[in-house]
């Protein structure tokens, strides 16, 4: 949205071509002037300048919902609205389960069973909805290497041992959860922003980033000077970009 | 009508084109006419018309300002700011102690800053305010609209549901005891469903979205004349990440503060952000603040500061231009924000006939 080009947003040519002589292409530069500077840069008079920086806004502006439009559509589709974990305490405290559409975090020391967590949501989410899954493929990203194959096809086993009766169905299993090793932070950030079309061509409806904790803990040291920054950095775009994900396909991560 | 020709608002070319040509004050501008202009700077005739047009309406401003009328300008004594003050209504927390320490709620016409922990309650009581915005007058609240801009997407809608039934219900009970017509007129518009269709909902994904959505709130305002609560959840969450330029930041925090004074005062409505909490490093600790710096504590009249002891959360006034700094303990329930015990109150019927806009606060089981 931010870097939608001023042509797009229904400037007229010949203001474009003024403004892109000072560098000033995309709606981005153009709201992060200052209403004097836009003045001297258009060589416009001050309430034309404020009627373009309106029209500009509106082109970049998000769109509004009512609260009440949001309900509908979330009682449309009940079920869609959360995925349960199949554990019965948890799902009454989460209020149904894992919400869809935003992100959900699980800490705890090493030891008390996230990954084994991961993998069941993961075998979760290739069951039919009829069964309380979501009937997709799930993407992990592991950064820790603790995804063991057999122990997902052992849970699968031993969970649903009527459904997983047939090989044919546990090499569906297998085959619906894409594994990514990323052992970096800059590998794990450019995986997460490569995932849009992958979750539409694969048809995700589960996203797990096994840890987040160690890749950054591994290289970012908080005890030397400008790492802080640049953690935070990068821990804060990595999770814009994982909300806009789950937002916008509506599914957990 | 003295005014020089550099100070008025047209465009740059224009005005060197005026200066060049030995125009000094606005008074020459409109003496020539729009023929006269148009040949002596070379400029058409609808251009000089249209620059005339401006010249007349600043001067116009100009005069109105200097006689002392109002509309133009914002003067007024402070008797006539006393009782408008009196007059106004709070927006209530449902917290009689967190509205106490705030003197009657959360204001209108003036910018609030909730600053917290994760996890400590901001967005929760932003959506208690959203709901309590709506409370009809005769229950004790100013009836308006909600208008709630999501950086941070954590606005849940059943959690709204939740706290708009809770609301509902409480505002029933009120009416069974008082059985007054007007009470169950409003209680026939005040239901979930009206309470949700009023709360006008932005997603804001980055910093840009945030900027372009304040510089077109006002236009909206004018459109929707009865919201009285804008609710901005996360201003720091798009400014703390990717801007490698703090002199940037600074600039548009302190553009977007001006705007949302602006929309404050001309719209009557209370501004309420939440801000998140950063670690400032001191020589031997390092201590929890506010985030976005220093000078963006200069831009919310009111800051509350949430956070944990022992796992009891609690609020603290940190800046008030009207109230004294002082804590209190609040506890978040299914129903939404409430006190951690009940209050003392003395329901007496002659209060509520002296002050409508007072209704007695009761404390319902969970």
């Amino acid at each position: 949205m931010a870097a939608k080009k001023l042509r797009r947003a229904g400037l007229s040519e010949e203001l474009c071509e003024r403004l892109s002589r000072h560098q000033i292409t995309t709606c981005q530069d153009f709201l992060c002037l200052s209403l004097l500077e836009l003045v001297k840069v258009t060589g416009q008079s001050y309430y034309n300048v404020q009627k373009l920086l309106r029209k500009v806004s509106r082109a970049c502006a998000p769109k509004m919902q009512t609260a009440y439009e949001m309900k509908l559509r979330k009682s449309v589709s009940p079920s869609s609205a959360f995925l349960s974990t199949t554990l019965h305490g948890l799902d009454k405290v989460l209020h149904g389960g894992v919400p869809c559409g935003s992100l959900t975090e699980i800490t705890g020391p090493p030891g008390c069973g996230k990954t084994q967590f991961c993998i069941m949501m993961s075998v979760l989410t290739t069951l039919p909805v009829s069964m309380g899954g979501l009937d997709a493929a799930a993407i992990y990203v592991d950064t820790e290497s603790a995804f063991s194959a057999e122990r997902l096809i052992e849970i699968a086993g031993n969970r649903f041992p009527t459904y997983f009766d047939s090989d044919e169905k546990l090499l569906y299993l297998t085959s619906s959860i894409h594994l990514y090793r990323e052992l970096t932070c800059g590998s794990v950030l450019k995986r997460i922003m490569s995932l849009e079309e992958e979750i539409i061509s694969k048809k995700v409806k589960l996203i797990i980033i096994d840890s987040v904790a160690s890749v950054v803990r591994k290289e970012f040291d908080v005890k030397l000077q400008g790492n802080l920054a640049e953690r935070s950095n990068f821990l804060a775009r990595g999770a814009s970009v994982l909300k806009y994900l789950a937002e916008e396909f509506s599914i957990p991560v | 009508m003295q005014r020089a020709v550099g100070s008025l608002p047209l465009a740059p070319a224009l005005r060197a084109r005026l200066v060049a040509a030995g125009f000094q004050t606005a008074q020459e501008l409109l003496e020539t006419g729009p023929c006269g202009l148009s040949r002596e700077i070379g400029i058409s005739k609808e251009e000089a018309l249209e620059a005339l047009q401006v010249v007349r309406q600043e001067c116009h401003g100009d005069a109105a300002r200097t006689a002392g009328g109002s509309g133009a300008t914002r003067k007024c004594t402070a008797l006539e700011l006393l009782e408008e003050e009196q007059a106004q209504g709070f927006i209530i927390t449902f917290c009689s102690a967190l509205d106490n320490i705030l003197g009657g709620g959360v204001q209108l016409s003036k910018i609030t800053e909730i600053c917290g922990a994760p996890g400590v309650g901001k967005t929760q009581l932003c959506m208690q305010l959203a709901v309590d915005v709506q409370i009809p007058e005769c229950f004790g609240g100013i009836a308006g609209e909600a208008v709630f801009i999501d950086t941070e997407g954590s606005f849940m809608v059943d959690r709204v549901v939740d706290i708009a039934t809770a609301c509902v219900q409480h505002c029933q009970l009120i009416a069974e005891a008082h059985q007054e017509e007007d009470h169950l007129k409003a209680l026939e518009t005040f239901s979930l469903k009206s309470i949700l269709s009023h709360i006008y909902y932005f997603r804001c994904c980055d910093y840009i979205e945030l900027l372009a959505q304040v510089y077109l709130l006002p236009e909206f305002l004018s459109e929707h004349s009865k919201v009285r609560l804008v609710v901005i959840d996360g201003i720091a969450f798009p400014f703390r990440h990717d801007f490698e330029d703090l002199s940037l930041r600074t600039r548009l925090l302190n553009g977007l503060a001006q705007q949302l004074i602006i929309i404050a005062n001309d719209h009557k409505s209370a501004v309420v952000l939440t801000n998140q909490m950063t670690t400032r490093f001191g020589q031997s600790q390092s201590t929890l603040v506010p985030a976005l710096g220093e000078s963006w504590g200069h831009a919310a009249t009111v800051r509350l500061i949430f956070h944990w002891d022992n796992s009891q959360r609690f609020a603290t006034l940190y800046k008030s231009p009207s109230q004294k700094e002082s804590t209190i303990p609040y506890r978040i329930t299914s129903h939404g924000f409430r006190d951690v015990q009940p209050p003392a109150v003395i329901e007496n019927a002659e209060d509520t006939e002296l002050n409508p806009r007072k209704r007695p606060r009761r404390e319902e089981e969970k």
